[in-house]
């Protein structure tokens, strides 16, 4: 049974550990070779606390430098009026006090939350519907879960490059709207046209993501549940709400902690789309386009723009506990 | 003890790694002089691509000249390269000789990074225009920071066809301010606010092109607040009003705004005499109707840019960096450089030579005379402690205006109020 090994006691351990290291000593010589298993064990005794240290040696040095050093050295930057070229001295919660008095911030936030109420309902509903028609078996089908996925591999600014130019007020779209008596659009001159533009961006890029996730959860819902809900008279719709559903809701839930995440980062999409400044007087900039731009060059805000890093740290941290809570709310 | 030997771990870590970027005020000894000898590297911005022979030639030369000395050149992209000499200054490996701009020699000389040529190569200065000599030094500070190297201005582009189709004299392009702004609504009311005049939002160079104090003198406060300024900004927003100004101008950049110019988008774009092959080559309608003319201007000097070659105060090899740096800016090299490509040396006297003076019937010729001719009076107008948070600042503000968020007044008293905060905040 498997569980037999798993309950051993920690002296039945020592002894299967004792008889491991005897057995290639067993060349006839009794005691001799006694008396080295002996010093074996006490020589590997000696060793066990502290060799796991030393394979893990080297994946503690990459989470030391590449993690925990980055992430320690921003919160502390973030107490401090640090420049690029200047060390700057501990200043307390100035950067914090400073930041509720700057516009850029409250921009940057009203941004990213936006960014989340748009796109994230979005990443959780419409992925999971593409991943219901491709699921089938049918002819042909790879072709079209490749195409689906084809936006999550291809570059991101190749990707805005091309939905800057489709929307560009010269572009394909305004061309064709303007074919059919609508009229030029500034999806890229409009403050929220531009904002929505690139939420619409991140959606397409991210629905074959998560369609792929949705579809390893179907791979894990009984069938039976399906055929059962059939005998009883389901329909398609009813079987989807009453059986799939329920059935990938921790999937959805995952989803929804990724995207709202990946959410309140945005960066790319609206650096591309928007440009460097933020948009039209900077209105829809982000908060990590705000670190981007306070934080770096020969003059850059390092301490500001790590204050503003450690409060987008904070609220995605709430936004993961948010999610998860409430998962273990509809649990209970 | 697997505890103690985690945290023995963890500070052997992050002790060296504090270290990291400490900057510090060393800026070392200003002494160049001693044996040309030793081992330097020599950073440029973006310039391998095609010009690789001529600075692997320019390196053997110098090391030919000076026996013992070993030059390794580095080429940074245009992209980030202001993050990559942040990412070297702060982290004490920034290279020997490098090639920078005046916005970016002002933090690293006041970070004492940035070696005092007046007083390490002050015998050299005499071969330099003055103005250009003086583009590198930095308002409250003594010194000179960098030589200068080459000297940039372009001309203005207009479609000739656009201008017709308005009904204005197409070889009579505006000049000064006044007459760009009368032309520009013109041509928005002759197409129907079709066609922009401009792409582009007004940068601190216009502010200083229409005649605006940009700085105290001092160079402790911004000044472009100014009835002048607010003038400008209060033309400007005319403009976009009606149509004049592209309505994407507000997030424009340089590259977009050219895009506008090639496909008759925009009736006015600046640029060099580079850009003449683009249109050649991408636009061969636009550049048959291309249009020539100088850059506007109200104050009757023109915009220029300079590059600069900058030696690291902290480098180890004192008088080979200097000699170098002031062997690839001299007379005979930036003329060399010069007529490889569409640039105008800094050093005396060269813009006299008949490369720049003598017609030879071709546009390239043409526009390189004017823009040499143009320079001799040329100013810098981008002040050196303007910074690209400033820039940003300034744009947004604009923007406001320009939607009528608010008045032209209050955009410029809020830019100003702001570059100055980060003025101070710069030390």
């Amino acid at each position: 049974m498997p569980s037999s090994s798993g309950t051993a006691s920690p002296g039945k351990v020592s002894a299967g550990r004792a008889s491991v290291v005897t057995l290639p000593t067993g060349d006839g010589d009794g005691n001799d070779g006694g008396a080295r298993s002996v010093a074996a064990v006490a020589r590997v005794r000696r060793q066990l606390p502290t060799s796991p240290w030393l394979f893990a040696a080297p994946g503690l040095l990459v989470v030391g430098i590449f993690i925990l050093y980055p992430f320690v050295s921003t919160v502390v930057n973030a107490f401090t009026d640090r420049r690029t070229l200047i060390p700057g001295e501990f200043v307390g919660l100035a950067n914090f006090r400073e930041l509720l008095h700057d516009e850029m911030f409250w921009i940057g936030l009203r941004n990213s939350t936006l960014y989340v109420l748009g796109v994230v309902p979005a990443l959780v509903l419409l992925p999971l519907l593409l991943a219901l028609l491709v699921q089938k078996n049918i002819p042909g089908i790879a072709f079209f879960r490749s195409a689906f996925y084809t936006p999550v591999v291809a570059s991101i600014v190749v990707v805005g490059l091309i939905w800057v130019w489709l929307l560009d007020e010269r572009g394909l779209v305004n061309s064709l709207l303007e074919a059919v008596g609508v009229g030029r659009i500034g999806f890229l001159s409009d403050q929220w046209l531009l904002l929505l533009s690139a939420m619409t961006v991140t959606v397409w890029k991210g629905l074959g993501y998560y369609m792929i996730i949705y579809l390893a959860a179907f791979a894990n819902v009984p069938r039976e549940l399906h055929e059962a809900a059939a005998v009883d008279g389901a329909g398609a719709i009813r079987r989807f709400l009453t059986v799939t559903v329920p059935a990938v809701r921790s999937t959805m839930v995952l989803v929804g902690a990724l995207s709202s995440v990946a959410a309140f980062k945005v960066f790319s999409e609206v650096y591309l789309m928007a440009g460097p400044d933020g948009g039209p007087a900077g209105e829809d900039t982000t908060l990590v386009m705000l670190v981007q731009r306070t934080g770096t060059g020969l003059t850059g805000r390092v301490g500001y723009a790590s204050a503003i890093s450690v409060v987008v740290f904070v609220v995605t941290v709430a936004l993961m506990l948010l999610v998860l809570r409430a998962d273990r709310k509809e649990d209970a | 003890m697997p505890r103690r030997a985690l945290a023995a771990a963890v500070v052997a870590l992050v002790l060296p790694l504090s270290a990291c970027g400490s900057g510090g005020d060393d800026s070392g000894s200003t002494d160049a002089s001693g044996k040309v000898e030793g081992d330097i590297t020599f950073q440029t911005w973006n310039l391998r691509a095609n010009f690789k022979p001529y600075f692997e030639g320019l390196v053997a030369d110098f090391e030919k000249k000076y026996p013992g000395t070993n030059v390794k050149w580095v080429d940074q992209p245009a992209e980030g390269y202001a993050d990559k000499i942040s990412a070297d200054a702060a982290g004490g490996t920034l290279p020997d000789v490098v090639n920078v701009s005046p916005d970016l020699v002002a933090p690293l000389a006041k970070a004492g990074l940035a070696l005092d040529l007046d007083k390490a190569a002050a015998k050299y200065k005499k071969e330099y225009l003055p103005g250009a000599w003086a583009s590198h030094e930095i308002p409250g500070m003594e010194g000179t920071y960098a030589f200068p190297w080459y000297l940039n201005t372009g001309p203005l582009f207009y479609n000739k066809s656009l201008f017709k189709e308005a009904g204005l004299d197409a070889s009579k392009p505006p000049k000064t301010y006044g007459e760009l702004f009368d032309d520009a609504l013109e041509l928005a009311d002759k197409s129907d606010g079709k066609v922009a005049t401009l792409a582009n939002v007004p940068t601190i160079e216009d502010f200083g092109r229409y005649g605006v104090e940009l700085m105290n003198k001092e160079g402790t406060a911004f000044a472009f607040n100014d009835t002048k300024g607010v003038e400008l900004l209060t033309k400007y927003k005319e403009l976009y009003d009606a149509k004049a100004l592209d309505s994407q101008a507000l997030t424009a950049t340089p590259e977009s705004s050219g895009k506008k110019f090639l496909t008759g988008a925009v009736a006015m774009n600046p640029g060099s005499a580079l850009d003449l092959g683009n249109f050649k080559k991408q636009a061969p309608n636009l550049y048959k109707n291309i249009g020539i003319t100088d850059q506007i201007t109200s104050t009757g000097k023109v915009n220029m840019y300079v590059m600069g070659v900058m030696v690291n105060a902290r480098t180890k090899q004192k008088p080979a960096a200097v000699a170098f740096a002031h062997f690839v800016t001299d007379a005979q090299n930036q003329m060399s450089f010069a007529k490889k490509v569409a640039i105008f040396p800094s050093t005396a006297g060269s813009l006299d030579d008949p490369y720049f003076t003598e017609e030879d019937g071709t546009d390239e010729t043409r526009v390189r005379i004017a823009a040499a001719k143009s320079l001799k009076n040329a100013v810098n107008y981008t002040p050196v402690l303007f910074s690209e948070q400033m820039k940003t600042e300034l744009r947004n503000n604009v923007a406001k205006a320009l939607q009528g968020k608010v008045s032209p007044e209050e955009a410029l008293d809020n830019a100003v109020k702001a570059c100055d905060r980060l003025l101070q905040q710069q030390g």
